[in-house]
Parts: C-alpha cells; structure tokens; sequence
C-alpha cells in the first residue's frame, strides 16, 4: 500500500494527483471532464498517474456533482413535509430582492414546487416544549399518498425543530418505514441552528441530490473495487476536510463545493509550513476567481451558502470554507459597449469556442488573448504546447473589438488596450479582495498573496501593486494545486448547537456540558466511521452583543471563565470593528466543534520538484510588455523547474511552468524557496495601478 | 487617449470600478456591526459618496430604493450653505435629520464626513456619507415615525440639523447625550451610530487612498464620464419613446386620522419631449393633516428618481448622471411637497403607490419597460410592549410582502416587498418567536390574490398572528381601496386586508391605528398581489392548469376567469381549454 490519491471533478478538467509513499514522488493525471460517466473520467485521469489502484491507502474525491445537480435541477422527484401553515417558506424566503430596481427581478424557482409541498399538524415552541402533537394518523395518510405518487426523496422540516427536533424525528422514521425506496432527510439532522427558511431550504437541496448522490457514490465504490482497490475511499466536503462516505450520503450538501476546496487546504498547509500568519489563498482558473482569507494556518468556514449565488439563489446552511468568487477568469470577454466602455467578462468564452487565439472558432478578445499578444504567455503555453496559439488572430481581435472602438490609434495602440484588458479584470478581482477583507475588518495589506490556478500566478504581482501587498508566494505546481491540496486533507467534521445565553455566572457549565455531547458524538463518528483515533478539536463560540445580527467567531478554552470569555470577545470584536459598545449585554449564539482526524499525507518538502542546489538555470529571452511608463521590454525567461532552491530572479522576468506562468513587474524580486516555493517582494511605494 | 478628458478611457473605467466597490464594501461592514434589525436585517440605510458640491458620485446597491433619491447629497447641501467649506475640517461628522431639508421621517438621519485632499490638509474634494434609520428618536410614539396621528413635525421626534457629533476627530460627549436622552432605546441607537461613524471614516479614507493613487484629474475626469455616460444611457432610452404627455391616476386609502375616510388622490402627468422627461404632480392632493407627507426632497423628488431608475438603467450602479434628464414639476403645499412643520412620520408609506402611479403614466410610452401594479404598501404592523422571556422593553417592526406586477414579458414576481425596499429581509419566524409575546400560526400564499392576464400578476400572502402576552399592534395598510391595476387589458389583483380577532369572538377589520391587544387575539394579514397584463382568456392553459396545481388559482378562478375547462378532480383539462379557445375565437370572428 503505497499511493495516496486525490481526484477532482471540475467543470472542465478532471484532475488527479497522486503521491508514492516509497519514492516519495508525486504524479498528475489530467483529462476532460467526462459529463456522461464522470467516475470513467477519473479513472481515465489516473491511468496517466504511476498509481495503481491496488496499491493505494486512500482516494480522496472531490466533485461538481453536487453543484450541478443543484443548479441544473437534475434532482430527484422530491417532496418537502412541513408544519401546517409553514409549507410555503421555500417560495416566500425572506421576502427581499437583492437587485432593487428590476421589475423583472425573479429569484431561482424553489427546489420543490408548491404541488409538491404537504403541511402536516404539528407544533414546537421556540421554546423546545410541544404546543400541538405530531399528528400520527394523518402523516400516516401522507405517506401513502407519498408513495402512490412515487417521490424518489422527501425532505421533513418543521418549526422550531431547532429547539426540539423529537417531531421530525419521528416524522423520519415513519416516513422510512412507509418508504423504503426513497431517500429521507430532515432540517435537524442536518443543521441545529434556527431559521425556518434556511433550515428547510437546505432539507429540501439535501433531498433533492440525495438520492442522484448515492447512486454516484455506490457506483464509484463499486468501479473502485471492481479495480481491487481496498483502501479507503473518501468525499471531499467544502468544509475543508474528508467525509466518509456514509457521512457523504447522509448529507450530499455537505459536498457543495467539495471542487474548490482543495486548493485552499494547499494553501493552509504551505502558510503553517512558511509561518505566514495571513494569507490571501487567490485562484484563478478559466472562468471564475476566487479568494479566501488563511489566518494562522486555518481557514474561516462559513455557515451558509448560496446555491446560484446570494442575489438569486437559495441558502443552504453547511459549513463551506469562506471563499467569495468573480466570474473573471482567462476566458472572460472583453466587450466595449455603446457608450464606448470597456468592461471584462462575466462572459466567458469557457473551452468552447474559447479564446480567439486558441483558433477554435472564439471571435471576441479574452483576458488569455491579452496575455498572449503581451507576450506574458508563450504561444506553448497551454497543454504542453499540444494546442498552439494563434498569435496574430488574437492581435486583430483586440484590435478590431478593443483598440478601435475605444478611438486608441498609434503603433502600441493593440498593446495598450490588451494592457487596458488585464487592468480592468485586476481592478474586478481586487475589488473581490479588498470585499473579503474590509467586510471582516481586515486591512488587505497585512496579508501575504498565495496565488494558484492556471491564471493566478500570472495576476499575482500586478494585483498585489494594485491593492499595495508587499510579499507573494507562488507555490509548487499552481496549475494542479486544488488536486495537491486535496492530497493534504484530514477528515473533518463540524458540529454546532444553539445556546443564545449572555455570558454570565452558569454560562460555562452550560457550554461544558454541551460540548462533552458534541466531543463525544465526533469521536463516536470519526471511530465508527474512519477508525480514527487520534481526533483534534477546534472549539469556537459564535459570540455577540446582544441584538446584533452577526456574530464574532472566538474560541473557546476548556478552561474559560466569564472575564477570559468576555475579554477573549472583547479582543477579537476590538481588532475587527475597532470599537467596543459599552456596557451592552454580550451574549453566546452558538458553539461550535470542529474535529478533525489527521490522515497519511505527502511531505510538503517532497512536493516540489527542483534541481540540485547549486545548478545554474538559463533563461531565454521574449519581448514582454509591462505598464507604462516600461513599454515592451526583452525580458528574461526561466523555467521554474530548472530553479534550485536559493535562486534568485530580479524583474522584469517571466518564470514558466507546467500550466502555469508568473510574471515578475520591473522592482519584483523572486526567490527559491526551501519548499519551492517563488516568495516574491513587490515593492509598494510610489505605485501606480 | 481619446476622452474629452484626456484620460486614457480604461483607467477611468478602473476608477470608477473603485468608487462604485467602495460604498458596497462599506454597506457590508454595516451589516454586521450595526445592532437593530431595522439596519442589519431590513436594511434601511445607504452609503454613498458625494462630490464637493453634493452630487452623487456612487452608493451602495442593496440599500433601501427610496434613498436613491438625493437624500445624501441633499444633507451635506444643507451642511455647506450653514457650515460653510471652511467650517467642515478634516476628521468632522455632521448628522442631520432635519425635515425643511430632507423632507422624510426624522428617523432617517444621514452622517457624513468631508474628504480633503491631501491626508485631510487639502481642500474638499468630496463627502463620505451614511444614512441610517435611527431605530428611535423620541417624540410621541415608541419608533418615532409610526403615529398615525401626529399633525405637525415636533411630535415626531428632535431634529438635528447639521449638528457635529464630532469635531476634527473629537467627539462632542455633549452631542452625544443629546441623542442618547432623546430616543427610548439608548443602547441599540448608540451601538448603530458607532457603526454609522465607522463606516464614514472607513469610506472616506478608502476614497483618499484612491485619490492619492490616480491623482485628483483623473478621479475628477472618471467622475465627470460616469455621470456623462449614465445620462447618455438614459436619454438614448427616453428619446426611443414618442413625445407626448402621459396621466394617470390613483389614490390612497385616506389620511389615516380618526374619521378621515376621504382618499388621497394622486394625479401625475409626465412629458416626454426628445430625450427629457417631466414629471408633473400638479394633480395630487393638498398637504395633510395626518403625517401621510414627505417633503419635496424626500416626497415628489425622490419617488420621480425612484420610478425613472426603474424604468431607464435598473442593473447600472446609480449616481446622478441617471437623473439629469429629468425634471420635477411640484407647486409648494402639497402632501410630496409638504411645509417643514407638516407631520411626515409616514413619509415613506406611500411613495410606492406614487412611484407605481408614475410608471402607470409611463406604460403608454414605454410598453416594452413598463410592469402592471404591484401590492403597493409599506404595509407596516409593528409589535411593542415588553418581552416576557427578556423582560426588556421590545419593538418588532414589520412590513407586508405582496405580489408584483406582470408585464409584456413575464408572470408577476413574489411575494416581495415594495418598489421602495431592495434587499429587505423577513426577521424569521423563529427568531420573532423566541423573543416576542406571540406565535405566528401560518405565513402561507394567497390564492387567486394575483390579478388575472396572459401573464399574471405576482400572488400575496396569508399571514396569522396569536399574541400571547399583552403587546400593542401598530399598522398602517394601504391600498385597499384603488387595487393593483393590470395593463393592457389584464386584471387588478385582489387587495390587502387586516382582521383583528379579539379573544372574545368579536372580528373587526383594521388598516391604520395602534391596538391594544391581549392574549389570545388573532391578527389576520392578508396581502395583495400584482396586477395581470394581457387577457386572462388567453393565458396559455398550460400555465393555467400548473397554476392550479400549485393553488396560485383557484379551480373556480380557472374557469370563471380564465375560461379553463375544468375536469372533474378539478384540474385544467388542458386540450379541452384549447378547442374551447379555438371555438370561441371563430365565433367572435
């Protein structure tokens, strides 16, 4: 037994990375997403790795599965049981339009339709007592008409459950015994906070893929064994660590992001390893950007998550790593409107047709475009070389869609608008950064940039002058980075109760007392589930003043009292907002329990591949353009993987790598790390965008 | 190189990404530090940035509607022509909620701070702004703007006109007990204002920071084409439409005082000439007793802007280039144009129905952008009293969700709040019950509340209260009697409607007032929904028969309305309903 495998299914590349623990070497896999039979992709994928199957430890599995299903309403026939005069919370919501001014505003259709929707009688106080029974005899009668309608899943919600969940789960188990065909959730046994809508929204999303996703992963099993594979086979949760698969059945939308996830754990990983206390994890790929915050090695995890986005979707409450996204991405479309503005993306050519100079049929100028005719990416760069790119075709459509209709005329007139293409997509993913970090009161510039994805390492330093960031750090294979930091991933599960009490005398016993429950039933889980012994736990309080909406994540010492838990919230609100509310009623909302079991992973030091320190690297030269006042300059270009650890690289240069490029502005410095790491100084004064 | 400006054309786009992320970022901090739920749940409140004279450069999206009229910039107007630029030095934060100015409910206090060039040692270059509803601030009812029968400003809480909380970054402790005694929930006030004052300072050092990077020309120029290309935007979509002039009429239920049951009328007439638009109140009624008034900046200015925003550029950021082709026409006295004594407690209450009035007078012109009425009201029912699970004094407020109108295009939407609300959430039902005397019994749709058309108009809802501790109830429901009009030729929707069950059987319908209630009443609110367009009868019975499924339409609404033919286990039997429309379009032929 001697790989270790992680495998993600995204939109469109299937990757796959694997690491030999004799040899202490990694290998990639990379093919097209298979959208028909996407577990024959995977292993398509892993035929190009040194692994075998046979041979492996674990599989670790990330997949769009989830998302997909969700967002292009493949789901299950599903029914939503609700308490009498509460069916319609999925249609109503919370009432808002988050687009003010559109008469034609119309959030996503619900999950389940009205037809769909049953009450039945029954009722919870807030409280927690029982004001009306559960009526046995009439969901008796629902679950027969359930059955003669043939629903694949139902979904079982019901008020106040969060302060007592006893009628759903009775409700549950009569369904079960009345269908044993379909697939049964409730909104309890999947979040314990309050929230109506919220709480039945995420039952309803649970249901809707549930049965679709046991399905895939019974499947999976089965191919996988089918292949002798007899190690364990994991589910990439968004919460940022390793489901079981039965956990991965009971709760598919605790898979929601399950894609994105790794790269961030990556990131983690290599900020512990590099003691960099705050980094800006930044990935950009073909479409989209997307950043999240690492502060002393651990990513935030947010509670909620909004399936079609916050203004048209619908919530699900499954903690998800922190990560806010932006539809710019190397294929987004430059377009110069009416008014004769230029904006970039959110359209995107995506693969097909795909840039202008890929010369697959793409008519209008992408950010890659604008790379290419600068000359900060290679007419090599894509696939090894194996799709090359149409340089001159690119330059006209700059020209003809960008330069002319923005009145620029001159020599450098196609440089500078390609120039002006890459400055507006910065200036969108900047303002994506800057939102991260001044809405949780951060300032941007104490943090170090951690770029990845194909296109990340090619923004990174222009973007770290625009928002003023003195230090970035490109990491090993950027270009394959979400399937390495899957690779890194523990098991993690997340648990929480409400407890909605001020911090006064009593208050700890109250939290010690339900943390002992929460610690118990994650070692109880992680045990049964993945014979883990050693499990780590990561106690927080969600903590305000009372009144307030949003709460402050503090953590939480066995050995806490009131003055350290009320001076803990002071510190951590203080350093966030920059201002305390004296003399208001401080109050604990939730606790919450990470506990996550350590699984055999890769040596990050083995993770890079380098030469001997020592040897001496050559680089060729390129005519690059850099922001004015530089122009076009020849420029130094190096290949990464002939760098030794201590090198050092001066800008302006261009450092090339297996699906990925960085760029060094004129000033930049780059060094070779011991993890092979690029760690780059971006000087910050006197900048200009 | 090619503006007028000079400016390269894709730096000014970059600035102007910045200054229109700025007010945005702000908003979000906002929401999280703040205390009420009128801020971090309903939303009302508005972060902008203004020029040096007032005018709007940028302000956040998700805010309330109703702020996008000039409520920023009309503040720090009022602040330059007492205070003077000399007077308004780096590190000050003015408030001001003064009516003769703003002309909304005192409630609704807007802070800025001026933005001096060069670290604070320059001259204004601009002003950060935030406005906020203040949950409180005094007066004769627990709220502020909720009577429904003040008759002039001063019991409606204290004005503070231009007044420094602080000065070059000290604070005014004097000022500060001035708004701490003069509201009933010191805590929460102060607590949203500390949120306030951050979000001012955060704002203007982050448009600073912009300033020093491009330098004060090019944040001038990107300032200048935004508003340009905005107001371009807008005339190219005016001038498409044929001059003419455009009336239409509705009117409010009554002036909310005891006895009053006349309606308010509201006549608009809007001009279209080339690529101007003129929007005429002569036509509406008189200032008012009761306090259904708002002044001319809060009242006939900002429900013009609202309607205009709706129509011309809804998904474009807003700034004052949106609203330059337009001109507001508005003798003195009336209830949008209100004197500074007036009551105007209710000033936001019915600007919706004005704002739907003015895109009813525009529909004609403007077919392909225009919707048919929506539910129309704020619909306020506010519970207060004292909490029994925390013994503190408790105020709920909430406001009606209802269906929106159909169009040329699609069904209504809903249920949704008012064209004056944006992103204004629901407090959920478990977090009012946890804390307040009562439990809601249902909250459920309204079937057959959407008017009837080819599309139909968006569908109410039914929502039931059953108090259990005595509390009191204040509402304000509007609309009932002049109901969400269709367009072209399809039907109004059914109106809003309030029962008050008393424990002892008796039932009684309410729509404006304070009740006192005692446990074991029931409170009915059933709302409306949106106007239909087009006729009913030739709604495709597909839609017909999955909107009888869903019980949006009644079986008996399916065929006396729409002409379904309807099967015997109630449903649409769609190919029958189709011969049945062949038939009789031959015979009318």
């Amino acid at each position: 037994m001697r790989y270790l495998i992680a495998t993600d299914t995204g939109g469109t590349f299937t990757d796959v990375a694997t690491f030999d623990l004799d040899s202490e070497k990694v290998s990639y896999g990379k093919t097209l997403t298979n959208y028909e039979d996407l577990v024959t992709g995977v292993l398509v994928g892993l035929a190009e790795t040194d692994a075998t199957l046979r041979d492996s430890l674990l599989l670790k599995h990330g997949t769009t599965h989830v998302i997909n299903t969700l967002i292009e309403r493949k789901g299950a026939k599903t029914a939503l049981v609700a308490t009498r005069g509460f069916s319609d919370l999925l249609e109503i919501g919370r009432g808002n339009r988050p687009i003010p001014f559109a008469l034609g505003y119309r959030r996503a259709e619900p999950l389940v339709e009205r037809a769909h929707r049953y009450p039945v009688t029954e009722r919870m106080g807030a409280d927690g007592m029982v004001l009306v029974d559960l009526d046995i005899d009439e969901l008796k009668s629902l679950a027969i008409e359930l059955q003669r309608q043939s629903y694949e899943a139902v979904a079982v919600s019901f008020l106040n459950a969060y302060a007592n969940p006893a009628h759903e789960l009775a409700a549950v188990e009569l369904l079960r015994e009345y269908l044993p065909n379909a697939y049964i959730t409730s909104g309890t046994a999947l979040t314990r906070e309050w929230f109506e809508y919220e709480r039945s929204s995420t039952a309803a999303a649970n249901a809707y893929v549930g049965a679709g996703m046991s399905r895939y992963i019974e499947t999976f099993a089965q191919k996988l064994r089918a292949k002798e594979f007899s190690g364990t086979f994991y589910m990439m949760g968004s919460n940022g660590g390793v489901l079981s698969i039965k956990r991965a059945i009971e709760q598919p939308v605790a898979l929601v992001e399950s894609g994105p996830i790794g790269g961030c754990i990556g990131a983690a990983a290599y900020a512990g390893a590099l003691t960099m206390p705050r980094i800006i994890a930044f990935d950009m790929g073909g479409t989209t950007a997307k950043c999240a915050l690492v502060q002393n090695g651990k990513f935030e995890v947010q509670p909620v998550y909004y399936v079609g986005g916050y203004e048209y979707g619908f919530p699900i409450k499954t903690p998800v790593l922190d990560i806010i996204e932006i539809g710019t991405g190397g294929g987004s479309i430059a377009t110069v409107d009416s008014f004769g503005r230029l904006a970039v993306g959110p359209r995107s050519a995506g693969s097909h047709p795909g840039p202008v100079a890929f010369g697959r049929g793409g008519e209008e100028p992408t950010v890659t475009d604008a790379n290419l005719v600068l000359g900060r990416i290679s007419t090599d760069s894509f696939m090894q070389g194996r799709l090359k790119l149409d340089l001159a075709a690119a330059a006209k459509a700059i020209d003809e869609k960008v330069a002319k209709p923005l009145g620029y005329t001159g020599i450098d007139r196609i440089d500078r608008a390609a120039q002006g293409i890459l400055d507006l997509a910065t200036a969108s993913m900047a303002a994506v950064v800057k939102e991260i970090t001044v809405e949780r009161g951060h300032d941007v510039r104490e943090f170090a940039l951690f770029p990845f994805g194909g296109g990340g390492p090619l923004f990174a330093t222009i973007l770290a002058h625009q928002l003023r960031i003195p230090k970035v750090f490109i990491p090993p294979h950027p270009g394959n980075f979400s399937a390495i930091g899957m690779l890194l991933a523990g098991a993690r599960i997340d648990l929480s109760r409400m407890i909605v009490a001020p911090v006064q005398v009593g208050v700890v016993e109250k939290l010690l007392d339900t943390l002992e429950q929460l610690e118990n039933e994650a070692v109880q889980t992680m045990r049964n589930e993945l014979g883990a012994k050693d499990v780590i736990f990561d106690r927080t309080l969600e903590m305000r003043y009372r009144g307030q909406k949003h709460t402050v994540r503090v953590s939480f010492d066995k050995d806490a009292d009131v003055i350290t838990l009320l001076d803990q919230f002071e510190r951590v609100y203080e350093g966030r907002y920059g201002h305390l509310v004296e003399g208001s009623v401080v109050e604990v909302l939730d606790l919450r329990v990470g506990a996550e079991a350590i699984l055999p992973k890769p040596d990050l030091k083995k993770l890079a591949l380098m030469p001997p320190p020592g040897s001496l690297p050559k680089a060729q030269q390129r005519e690059v353009f850099f922001p004015l006042p530089h122009g076009r300059m020849s420029t130094p270009i190096w290949q990464r993987a002939q760098l030794p650890a201590g090198f050092v690289i001066s800008g302006p240069a261009v450092i090339e790598e297996f699906s990925s490029t960085t760029i060094l502005l004129p000033g930049d410095r780059a060094e070779v790390g011991a993890y092979g790491e690029l760690a780059i100084d971006c000087p910050t004064s006197g900048d200009r965008a | 190189m090619t503006t007028n400006s000079g400016f390269d054309p894709i730096t000014l786009e970059v600035i102007k990404h910045e200054l229109v992320s700025i007010p945005n970022q702000i908003d979000k901090n906002i929401t999280r530090t703040a205390f009420s739920p009128l801020i971090n749940e309903y939303k009302d409140y508005a972060v902008g940035i203004v020029d040096a004279a007032g005018a709007l450069i940028s302000q956040s999206k998700g805010s309330l509607a109703i702020f996008v009229a000039n409520a920023l910039g009309t503040a720090v107007k009022d602040g330059l022509a007492l205070l003077g630029e000399s007077e308004l030095n780096d590190g000050d934060v003015v408030i001001s909620n003064h009516a003769g100015t703003l002309g909304q409910h005192l409630n609704n206090v807007v802070m800025y701070t001026p933005i001096r060039e060069h670290a604070g040692t320059g001259s204004i270059v601009g002003f950060f702004c935030v406005l906020m509803h203040w949950l409180d601030v005094g007066g004769a009812t627990v709220g502020s703007c909720l009577s429904t029968n003040t008759t002039e400003i001063y019991q409606e809480g204290i004005q503070f006109r231009s007044v420094k909380l602080i000065e070059r970054g000290l604070r005014r402790k004097d000022i500060f007990r001035l708004v701490e005694y003069n509201t009933r929930f010191p805590k929460t006030l102060l607590g949203d204002v500390e949120s306030q004052i951050s979000g001012c300072l955060s704002g203007k050092a982050m448009v600073l920071d912009v300033i020093q990077k491009y330098g004060m020309n090019a944040y001038g120029a990107a300032i200048a084409a935004m508003w340009d290309q905005a107001e371009r935007r807008v005339r190219s979509a005016i001038a498409a439409a044929p001059d003419g002039q455009y009336y239409a009429y509705s009117y409010l239920d009554d002036d909310g005082l005891d006895g009053h049951d006349d309606v308010v009328p509201i006549g608009i007439t809007v001009r279209v000439a080339g690529d101007q638009l003129e929007v005429d109140y002569s036509n509406i009624s008189a200032e008012l007793a009761g306090p259904l008034n708002a002044g001319r900046n809060g009242g006939a200015i900002a429900a013009a802007r609202i309607a205009m925003k709706y129509l011309f550029s809804p998904e474009e950021p807003v700034n004052e280039g949106d609203f330059r082709p337009l001109k507001v026409v508005i003798p003195d006295g009336t209830f949008l144009s209100a004197s500074p004594t007036a009551a105007i407690g209710s000033s936001g209450s019915m600007i919706p129905t004005v704002v739907d009035t003015i895109l009813r007078a525009m529909a004609p012109a403007f077919p392909d952008r225009a919707a048919a009425a929506h539910h129309g009201t704020y619909g306020i029912h506010a519970f207060s009293g004292r909490s029994p699970v925390t013994g503190e004094n408790f105020f709920h407020l909430d406001t009606c969700v209802g269906g929106w109108g159909a169009s040329r295009e699609t069904d209504g939407y809903g249920p949704s709040r008012s064209n004056v609300h944006g992103d204004t959430s629901d407090v959920p039902v478990e977090m009012q019950e946890a804390f307040n005397p009562y439990r809601i019994e249902s909250y459920e749709l309204r079937t057959d509340s959407g008017g009837a058309g080819l599309h139909r108009g968006g569908i109410g809802v039914v929502k039931t209260y059953c108090i259990t501790a005595p509390c009191s109830l204040t509402l304000k429901i509007d609309r009932t009697k002049c109901l969400p009009w269709g367009l072209a030729d399809g039907s109004e929707a059914l109106g809003g409607h309030v029962e008050l069950h008393s424990g002892d059987g008796q039932v009684r319908s309410i729509l404006k007032g304070t009740y006192a209630l005692e446990a074991g009443d029931r409170i009915v609110i059933q709302t409306a929904g949106g106007g239909g367009w087009g006729l009913a009868s030739q709604r495709d019975p597909n839609l017909v028969s999955s909107d009888v499924l869903r019980r949006y339409v009644s079986p008996e609404a399916a065929r006396d309305v729409y002409g379904a033919v309807m099967s015997l286990d109630g449903r649409v039997d769609i190919e029958a309903t189709f011969q049945k429309r062949l038939t009789t379009t031959k015979e009318t032929k």
